[in-house]
């Protein structure tokens, strides 16, 4: 079934225009309103999956009707199209709860990006959650294989957002479509073993060591990425520079982020790598 | 990256813990430092990606995080740094960030984003961040002492 719009917009020839630009993205326009007056009553009757809102309306703007319509229906999901398009009109957009912000005039092509955009991130974040955690672990055996020619045995973690450090922690914001958190953490006695071999020396010193581990898990972070990337070019993940904590029990937590946890059993010992995304906003342009 | 260029961190520091109840804030030192930090208690890291890359951490002491968690909570008592209070003191971290990326967009550096945060508590814990300098800016806020550290470059 396809994707059911409605359009506000005071001017009859904005609607004849968004109508146009929405048929040739294959949606359907279910229904027109040109004020606050019939906007709920309209939206009632024709229960659109995404309404379109002009902002500039005599009597009530945009986000009145915006505000008004998502207190009606807090699942509405709104786009406002609008000629203005500044860095004040989205904050305040977003304070209201719309979801997308196309600007006029509409041209057909991002207003259908957008419009996917709404309609998808759910199926989308719920491939990501579903295949993070496997590409990481392969990502995980692919790096100690190629760096210390040595393989690993897994286990599947518990999902949480807790966990308390063996040693050191190296964490790396993962930033993209949708932003999240790997975590890698391994005790230091697994780490001078690891480094050791990598190393084929001892290291020189913890310094060298710590590095060398955020190096492991930045490599690690990044493969996973760029093959989740590959496996939905959307998701345009990428990750920050490795932050790495090291000293005694360290308990570190991710608030309001799920995550995966996986364990590799190596030859140097355990290693635990934690993967977490949150849901992001939707796209503007 | 020189000191001035923080500016729009620390801004954004100044302007959203007014709106979550505080007071005053006085910046106290800044400091330039190696990329290795100290800490005891709470650090909250978050991560960075764009023209500028790094982290941007924010850490205080354990009784300090108490406090502050039970401020920005209207006065609640917080005893322990459940998760409730440690949910609180991660999101100020990412609305200060946030609010940074946007300065830094006001002053003609976009495409700034960052990460959710991730919370560290540890007794004693040293801190290596994979960038050359960090500037360390200490603010004492309505009595209780925050560290700003900034690792961009």
């Amino acid at each position: 079934m396809g994707v059911r719009v409605m359009v506000v917009d005071d001017s009859t020839f904005s609607r004849a225009v968004i109508a146009d630009a929405l048929a040739e993205g294959g949606y359907e326009v279910v229904g027109e309103a040109e004020s606050i007056d019939s906007l709920i009553k309209i939206y009632d009757e024709c229960k659109p999956d995404v309404v379109t809102m002009d902002i500039a309306m005599p009597g009530a703007d945009g986000f009145e009707c915006s505000k008004a319509l998502i207190m009606h229906d807090p699942k509405a999901k709104v786009v406002l199209v609008s000629s203005m398009k500044d860095e004040e009109t989205e904050q305040e957009a977003k304070r209201v709860g719309i979801v997308g912000y196309v600007q006029k005039p509409v041209d057909a092509e991002s207003l259908v990006k957008i419009i996917n955009n709404v309609m998808a991130p759910d199926s989308m974040y719920k491939n990501l959650e579903h295949s993070a955690v496997d590409i990481f672990k392969e990502a995980l055996a692919q790096s100690i294989t190629r760096m210390t020619k040595t393989t690993a045995e897994f286990e599947d973690g518990t999902v949480g957002n807790q966990a308390v450090s063996q040693g050191i922690t190296v964490v790396i914001g993962i930033i993209g479509k949708y932003s999240g958190n790997m975590i890698f953490d391994l005790a230091v006695d697994t780490a001078d073993k690891m480094a050791k071999v990598i190393l084929r020396r001892e290291a020189k010193n913890r310094e060298e060591v710590v590095s060398l581990v955020a190096e492991f898990a930045n490599v690690v972070g990044g493969v996973a990425c760029s093959m989740l990337n590959k496996k939905e070019k959307a998701f345009g993940l990428r990750v920050a520079p490795p932050s790495v904590f090291y000293g005694e029990a360290t308990e570190v937590v991710s608030p309001n982020i799920q995550c995966q946890n996986v364990f590799a059993e190596t030859d140097f010992g355990r290693m635990a790598l934690s993967v977490g995304f949150k849901k992001g906003s939707v796209l503007w342009m | 990256m020189d000191v001035n260029s923080i500016n729009p961190i620390l801004d954004a520091f100044v302007n959203i813990l007014p709106q979550l109840g505080f007071k005053t804030i006085e910046k106290k030192a800044v400091k330039v430092a190696e990329s290795s930090l100290r800490s005891s208690g709470l650090i909250v890291n978050i991560g960075v990606m764009g023209p500028l890359k790094g982290a941007i951490l924010i850490g205080m002491d354990t009784d300090s995080a108490k406090k502050f968690a039970s401020k920005m909570m209207m006065g609640m008592e917080v005893a322990e740094l459940d998760s409730l209070a440690q949910s609180a003191i991660s999101e100020m971290g990412n609305m200060v960030c946030a609010n940074a990326c946007t300065n830094f967009s006001q002053s003609g550096m976009g495409g700034l984003d960052i990460s959710p945060p991730t919370l560290l508590i540890g007794k004693d814990a040293t801190i290596k961040l994979s960038v050359p300098k960090v500037i360390g800016v200490t603010f004492v806020v309505d009595g209780i002492t925050i560290d700003v550290y900034v690792g961009l470059f």
